[in-house]
């Protein structure tokens, strides 16, 4: 009895409290509204700013992490050596990679020597050559090569286009630069075009209509007015084409022969960084200075990559200044 | 078709019952986990030997996984692994790997290797010391070991691979390999070798002999053909015990494991339909 009757005031209390809450929430309604804006506001910026910084960690962890395993190299090799040795044999321990460095950047200099031109010819001829009909079947097409796997790439490569280019060119083998250019091309092709194909495309109709009233006939128009209008997306695609034929790695291996010699010659089997580390990687002992330096090979190529992205920005930037 | 339909049941309950016991008697007290790491050759082995052994025993657990032959004594030393399955005997030295302290090695099977060459090839023998001219790079032309007038094309496999290190001791008996050349190349598996003689004239190269096609020529070495008939009676010399390296003796699941796949049932029965030979067809 004694516990009911102190329980019935605490109630009624709390009905009592209840009440005043609803009221004030009420008057209150639109502040709170303005609150919850402002965390949302807040909450959105810090979720953008800390996938931001997420992105750039993973970007310098992993800088990092090939940094630090890939110095080790230089406990018992000399950077000159490494450098600019071409002796590769690790078995008799000699780590020069300047081979594997050189014919990367041989490799994709050849690569966007072909692919280039060609794509540059294919996304004007996309965006303002073909009838609509035809533009509509190609893209989706270009854009379904983008997607296909780099092995079978490489696989076609290894059995259907170095027995041609054995049979055309006379040579015994077929591997090498060349093979390897030519089915980079065929991969990056489609990449620089589309990307071309949509810079090409968003040049205002003023600029062509221009060209034509000063009497300028389609071909002026188009190398002369539309191409360096479309400038900076042309070179956006040249920089996203130029990643992948610097990082490609298993249609690579496939058809350069992997031979550490210096490729001098356009049918020679020979070896570029990404091939040269898959090929060895999984045969090296965790602890040698063979490990060390295929690490030093991969963060070498993030360099040359990362400084490649680089320069051509600054370059674009100059070009727009201009 | 009722009483049919009943015995059936009837069949199927007592069949259910009698495997259930079965298992059940066979099950052993056999308890714990196993990782193997190692060559991707010995990698279907290891998962037909790991799929019956757990079937017999279940509660142990058996995580098979491969790379390249040199990183299962390395996963053994550094205690990733209890079992690391590798080409050569790996508590030995051999041309290129020095050997693995306190590691001891089981021979699990018999693995023989076969020189091989495009079919444009004439040549269907050759002898060791042509064999070691050729792939050291002093013999260049295939009219010096008896073809037409063609360059040899080389194809190797990468440094490291068992495959390699087998040919070299075996048939080439350590001679070193050429590193360089026009006609030379390097690949990086047993798929791609198999791809790239299939395709190249006047290419020779090397593996196991699995995988031998008959769109290649498997090479007569000193006059013997490199069968497994061959291998048993002892005249065809180029083949290699595969191995499974443990730290010390292995524990008492791990050499449960190891004798299975030793065991005559296991090694006259899966491992000869995967093409490999028993150990104890050797003399």
């Amino acid at each position: 009895m004694q516990l009911e009757t102190s329980a019935q005031p605490s109630i009624l209390g709390a009905k009592d409290s209840d009440l005043g809450v609803s009221i004030k929430a009420g008057s209150g309604k639109t502040f709170d509204r303005k609150n919850r804006l402002l965390f949302y506001n807040r909450f959105f910026r810090i979720a953008c700013i800390a996938s931001a910084v997420f992105v750039c960690l993973i970007l310098f962890g992993i800088l990092f992490f090939m940094f630090r395993t890939g110095i080790l190299t230089f406990r018992d090799v000399s950077p000159l050596t490494f450098f600019f040795s071409t002796e590769w044999s690790p078995e008799e321990e000699s780590y020069g990679a300047f081979v594997f460095i050189f014919g990367t950047f041989a490799l994709t200099f050849l690569t966007l020597l072909i692919s280039v031109p060609l794509s540059v010819v294919i996304a004007v001829f996309l965006s303002e050559v073909a009838p609509a009909w035809l533009r509509n079947a190609l893209r989706p097409i270009l854009d379904l090569l983008v997607g296909i796997p780099s092995v079978v790439y490489g696989f076609l490569g290894l059995t259907i286009l170095i027995p041609l280019l054995r049979d055309v060119t006379g040579t015994n083998m077929g591997d090498g630069i060349l093979a390897a250019a030519i089915v980079l091309t065929i991969m990056v092709l489609p990449t620089i075009s589309r990307v071309s194909d949509d810079a090409i495309s968003a040049v205002p109709r003023k600029y062509r209509d221009a060209s034509y009233a000063l009497g300028g006939t389609r071909f002026q128009t188009i190398f002369k007015v539309t191409i360096p209008a479309a400038r900076s997306g042309i070179l956006y695609g040249v920089i996203l084409g130029m990643a992948r034929a610097i990082g490609e790695t298993m249609a690579v291996v496939m058809v350069i022969g992997n031979t550490p010699q210096l490729a001098d010659a356009l049918f020679k089997p020979t070896s570029v960084l990404t091939s040269n580390i898959v090929m060895q990687i999984a045969n090296v002992p965790f602890d040698s200075t063979w490990n060390y330096a295929l690490y030093m090979m991969g963060f070498l190529l993030l360099v040359i990559s990362l400084l490649m992205i680089v320069l051509v920005r600054l370059l674009q930037r100059k070009g727009a200044k201009s | 078709m009722k009483w049919f339909k009943s015995l059936t049941v009837a069949a199927m309950a007592i069949a259910l019952v009698t495997s259930t016991v079965s298992v059940v008697g066979a099950a052993s007290s056999l308890k714990g986990k196993i990782v193997i790491n190692g060559s991707s050759a010995l990698l279907p082995l290891t998962l037909q030997a790991a799929n019956e052994f757990k079937k017999a025993n279940p509660k142990v657990k058996i995580s098979a996984s491969a790379a390249g032959s040199i990183t299962g004594p390395q996963s053994v030393r550094k205690g990733i692994a209890d079992i690391g399955a590798v080409d050569w005997d790996a508590s030995q030295d051999v041309p290129g790997f020095k050997k693995f302290e306190g590691q001891v090695a089981h021979k699990v099977a018999v693995i023989p290797f076969a020189a091989v060459v495009n079919k444009n090839v004439k040549v269907d023998n050759l002898t060791t010391k042509q064999l070691q001219d050729i792939f050291s790079g002093k013999v260049t032309n295939w009219k010096d070991v008896g073809g037409s007038d063609a360059d040899i094309i080389v194809v190797n496999r990468a440094f490291g691979s068992g495959t390699r290190v087998n040919f070299q001791m075996k048939a080439l008996q350590g001679t070193d390999f050429i590193s360089k050349g026009n006609n030379y190349k390097e690949v990086k598996s047993s798929g791609d070798m198999k791809t790239a003689v299939e395709t190249t004239p006047n290419a020779i190269g090397y593996m196991d002999l699995v995988y031998v096609t008959s769109n290649m020529k498997a090479l007569q070495i000193n006059g013997i053909a490199p069968t497994e008939a061959n291998v048993i009676n002892g005249t065809y010399k180029v083949w290699g015990f595969g191995y499974y390296m443990t730290k010390g003796q292995p524990d008492e699941v791990t050499k449960a494991f190891i004798e299975y796949i030793q065991s005559a049932k296991f090694q006259n029965g899966s491992l000869k339909k995967l093409k490999f030979i028993p150990i104890s067809a050797i003399k």
